[in-house]
């Protein structure tokens, strides 16, 4: 203490010694936890530094008196602060003005101080470091306040009115192309549904009462000159809550490497995740973040871009490097939905990526997203092409047991049924590969009386796929030894195919031409069936001599006998085959039933005097009856269905 | 099944024989004229960047425009050897022995290696951070004549900027850094109930235990030179063209902050030193990997020039505002010095304003080129095992 009140200076060249001296003193009061004693004594030592000052002020700086009273009195609406561990903006609009007109009112001293020539004036230059010490103390507190009020005023939640990705996360599409029945592919083919749900959502990230504040703090800053603390500042708050935003939307930080050996169930879960992402991130984030940036920065040139792309790279980078690893991946068929979905919703974005990044600076955001679609859309197609080649080329070494509906055929045309919903996405992108198929699938769609749905690249596409599901069923139905069985094979799949297309959205794509003849094939095949079955069985029963009225005992016996056996024969096989459609099987039956009930009743009807039991096996009523119990795919033996008859 | 393992051996031997055979007419000679070309750009590409001479500060070793020159010559090389695998005489080479064990071992580095690609442009997003702090110091101290509040602002940038390269580093060196920038905090313990400081470090791109060091580890796996017969056909030039992509991204690695690089310098690639090419990848492994060691001790963000003269001028110009706060005023001396390093400084983030940039874009280069490749390659072995029955 003696010390210092020896050292009273003597000349203005150590005035700022002093003011420095001072100033190491305010800020050490401000530490929380001293000893009383400690505390007494700052303020001593404050008091007596502020005397000195004000000593020395009296003797010297002639012209500089006034501005040397402003600079103190704004420099105590500033300093104290600094004591003050509550925020300004948290302590009262009224505070806020007062401390931005005290800063304001320092800048004005620089300047004006600037704006005096400098000619080595002691006096002029101690005040224009005092004033800018004071500067520099009261932009550090804004940037502190800035940061404050950022964090403080994050919004935390989700926006509520946004779908949440589980209920849009659809079931997963995790199986083969041989093993998948009809109920999984049902399931899966919930299309991604939110394009429609979330438009633009544009949301305040900030809440709207705050950002006149963030603005006059941004005011303040850049005509400072403290514009880049500012940038820095506000990215580094701004960047983290869209990184948190991120992490909420649960993407997994993935790996290149880790994508490529991702099993498909949990790779099918990211892509969607991914589509559900880019929405999000693009459509409300970036939107809102470059609407934020803008409203604060706007007036300050080219930094609200330079801001905006800075909190946004780390980001887009990331969905950026999953997108590529997708891209590059294996294009597997059963990919194509999830494919499809990322690039519609790529393709979607496009147009406000262009926009949101449209600066020089953002040219590599855009440049790479472009890429990024083309990738996609090779990849829709290797995939598309690989589904072809997977229809076509799925074998089998064993006949599929009772002739009915092929998982195959379930799955093809369970998976092209989803394809409609893609329809626009799916002709552009097979647009080039389309003549080559085209030529391949002219059917009469192509003539006069084709619309425009039968014959976009689209629909010609489809309808190659169910050719090459044709031609696959045919190899399929020749492991039948049965001929009779490969028929029923071929009408139960091609009708399954028939009513698939009828009762779907690819009706319009196959047309009606192609489900007239369908219905024709698998027709004929009914009728080629009845043939191989039962011409023979009938044949059996078939006047030897016409122009005789009735047949001998013993011919009779020996006629029923054959077509007891033969009746039986038919009856074990048949009855294990199946016809899953209850129609096609009622239809099937009465045709059958009217061909061999009839000529078996016409058959006994003309031999009257032969009929008894003993010599006939089965009445005319017992054959209806058991014509029933064909194509339920349950075996059976006439002996069992006898029995059950007569009980 | 030690029947069908022998079948198999067995056809191998044969399809080897085959490929000697084939190699024997008149196409050899032309194979091996392009072989030796490959090898002899190689060697010279590399030749140059190892005499980059380290005082002329545009060219230096690791500095952006050096890592630019080597990005470019990775694309070269690249370029070159797709010719040479893709276009030779025989395109079903590459599915017999012993390419069809080699060339799914390049395209499983390929892939590691675009991994890296993506945590090194992340890196220099913390690059591009250290860049903007450095112009804050710039702008601070670019003011004449320099008082008390620009030496504080300076001051308060740089401890931002030191931290933030040792947050980044945290990986590589205990956090001791981490606690000093605390200390350095202008509110000290005052602050603790508002927020503080804010330090924006590498944002994991990948899941947390991913290493940039383990990656380039797991590049070198299986990297054996050729030997025998094999050195003359084409097993050369895809082992040479791994090890240039492992040296590649083990110098980005090295230069670029990045996640996890513990054990980068203990990386050893087997190219042997009679191997002309490879000798100047050598000597440039070498004289990377000591300086890394060097670093290591410390802890560095990387071994970017640009971020290696940051932080020395960093440093220097902390002592300076250090100085400053304690005397309260400096002489004119000092004064001048300080604005000599803030000059460099200055020049320093020139050059990473105009380089970064670029740099990343590069990256992304080739990035894409070695998808591209990958993708050629998978074909070409897909349209080979179309045409051609399988070896069982």
């Amino acid at each position: 203490m003696d010390e210092c009140q020896s050292a009273i200076p003597a000349h203005d060249g150590d005035l700022h010694v002093v003011a420095a001296a001072h100033h190491i003193v305010k800020a050490l009061g401000t530490t929380k936890n001293l000893s009383n004693d400690l505390r007494k004594i700052l303020i001593d030592l404050d008091a007596h530094l502020s005397l000195i000052t004000s000593n020395i002020d009296s003797k010297g700086g002639k012209g500089f008196v006034e501005v040397e009273e402003r600079l103190k009195r704004v420099e105590r609406k500033i300093v104290i602060w600094e004591s003050d561990r509550i925020m300004i903006w948290d302590s009262g609009p009224k505070e806020a003005s007062d401390y931005l007109e005290a800063v304001d009112e320092v800048q004005t001293l620089i300047d004006s101080l600037r704006g005096l020539s400098m000619n080595e004036n002691q006096k002029q230059k101690q005040l224009l470091h005092r004033a800018a010490s004071l500067l520099q103390m009261a932009m550090s507190r804004l940037e502190e306040e800035l940061i404050h009020m950022l964090v403080k005023h994050k919004q935390q939640s989700e926006p509520t009115y946004m779908p949440s990705p589980s209920s849009q996360r659809n079931v997963v599409y995790n199986e083969s192309v041989v093993s998948l029945d009809n109920e999984s592919a049902k399931e899966a083919s919930s299309k991604n549904s939110c394009s429609d749900e979330c438009g633009e959502y544009i949301v305040d990230l900030v809440p709207e009462h705050v950002i006149p504040d963030i603005k006059s703090i941004a005011k303040v800053m850049f005509a400072s000159d403290y514009g880049q603390e500012f940038c820095e500042a506000f990215i580094g708050v701004r960047k983290e809550a869209l990184e948190q935003h991120f992490d909420i939307l649960e993407n997994g930080k993935l790996s290149i490497e880790d994508v490529l050996k991702m099993e498909w169930c949990s790779l099918s879960t990211e892509m969607n995740k991914w589509t559900w992402s880019m929405k999000i991130i693009f459509r409300v984030y970036l939107m809102s973040e470059k609407r934020l940036c803008d409203e604060v920065l706007g007036e300050f040139g080219s930094v609200n871009s330079f801001c905006f792309l800075e909190i946004a790279k780390t980001t887009i980078l990331c969905l950026l490097n999953f997108g590529e690893a997708i891209a590059m991946g294996p294009q597997e068929p059963e990919k194509l939905l999830r494919l499809l979905d990322m690039y519609e919703t790529l393709a979607d974005l496009v147009i406000d990526i262009d926009a949101l990044f449209s600066e020089d600076g953002g040219s590599f955001v855009r440049l790479e997203f472009h890429k990024l679609l083309e990738g996609l859309a090779d990849s829709v197609k290797a995939a598309f092409n690989a589904f072809g080649v997977a229809v076509s080329s799925n074998g089998s070494l064993y006949p599929f047991p009772g002739g009915g509906v092929h998982p195959l055929s379930k799955y093809v045309m369970n998976y092209i049924s989803m394809f409609p919903e893609y329809c626009s996405t799916l002709n552009l992108l097979l647009e080039d590969q389309h003549s080559d198929v085209a030529s391949l699938v002219s059917e009469p769609q192509c003539g006069p009386t084709a619309s425009l749905s039968t014959s976009c690249p689209m629909a010609c596409h489809l309808r190659s796929i169910t050719s090459s599901l044709e031609s696959n069923l045919h190899k399929k139905s020749k492991l039948y030894k049965d001929e009779a069985l490969q028929h029923i094979f071929l009408m139960n799949n091609l009708h399954y195919m028939v009513q698939k297309v009828k009762g779907s959205e690819l009706r319009p794509f196959f047309g009606d031409e192609w489900i007239r003849k369908h219905n024709a094939k698998f027709q004929q095949h009914e009728m080629n069936y009845e043939r191989v079955t039962w011409s023979s069985v009938v044949l059996l029963l078939k006047d030897d001599n016409p122009g005789s009225s009735s047949l001998s005992k013993s011919a009779f016996k020996e006629k029923c006998k054959g077509f007891s056996v033969a009746f039986e024969e038919v009856y074990k096989n048949q009855t294990s085959w199946c016809i899953p459609d209850p129609q096609l099987r009622e239809d099937l039956r009465i045709s059958t039933s009217l061909k061999v009930v009839h000529a078996y009743r016409t058959f006994l009807g003309r031999n009257p005097a032969h009929v008894d039991d003993k010599c006939i096996k089965h009445t005319v009523e017992d054959v209806e009856k058991l014509l029933l119990d064909l194509f339920e795919g349950s075996p059976r033996s006439l002996r069992n269905s006898r029995r059950m008859m007569k009980t | 099944m030690p029947a069908t393992d022998y079948q198999a051996s067995f056809l191998g031997r044969i399809s080897i024989r085959r490929n000697q055979v084939i190699a024997m007419d008149g196409n050899h000679e032309q194979e091996l004229q392009d072989l030796e070309l490959f090898s002899k750009h190689v060697s010279e590409r590399f030749a140059e960047l190892l005499s980059s001479p380290d005082d002329v500060p545009f060219d230096a070793l690791l500095s952006i425009s050096w890592l630019r020159k080597l990005l470019d010559f990775f694309l070269c090389c690249e370029a070159e050897f797709k010719g040479i695998l893709m276009m030779g005489n025989d395109p079903s080479q590459i599915s017999k022995p012993p390419l069809d064990r080699l060339i799914p071992e390049f395209l499983d580095r390929s892939v590691k290696a675009l991994d890296v690609c993506n945590a090194v442009t992340n890196g220099l997003e913390s690059v591009r951070h250290y860049q903007k702090l450095a112009e804050i110091v710039v702008s601070a101290l670019e003011q004449k004549p320099i008082g008390d509040g620009q030496s504080r602002r300076a001051k308060k940038a740089l401890t931002s900027l030191m931290s933030a390269m040792n947050v980044d580093d945290k990986e590589c060196s205990a956090a001791k850094a981490t606690e000093r920038s605390w200390s350095f905090s202008r509110r000290g313990v005052s602050s603790k109930d508002r927020v503080p400081e804010h330090f924006r470090s590498v944002s994991n791109q990948v899941a947390k235990n991913w290493s940039a060091a383990k990656q380039i580890q797991a590049m070198t796996n299986n990297l054996v030179p050729p030997r025998g017969a094999e050195g003359s056909g084409l097993a050369s030039p895809v082992y040479t063209m791994s090890v240039i992509m492992v040296f590649v991204m083990w110098a980005l690695v090295a230069a670029i902050p990045c996640q996890e690089r513990n054990g980068l310098s203990a990386i050893h690639f087997p190219a042997p030193k009679q191997l002309n090419w490879a000798q100047s990848i050598i000597g440039l492994h070498e004289k990377i990997g000591e300086e890394w060691k060097k670093k290591e001790k410390k802890g560095t963000a990387g071994l970017l020039d640009e971020m290696q003269k940051m932080e020395k001028l960093g440093n220097i110009l902390m002592d300076f505002t250090d100085s400053f706060q304690f005397h309260g005023d400096i002489t004119d001396q000092k004064a001048e010095e300080a604005a000599a390093h803030a000059a460099e400084l200055a020049e320093t983030c020139r050059r990473m304003e105009e380089g970064l940039l670029p740099l990343q874009m590069q990256i992304r280069e080739v990035f894409h080129r070695i998808v591209k490749t990958r993708t050629e390659l998978l074909n070409a072995l897909d349209q080979v095992g179309k045409s051609s029955p399988p070896l069982l």
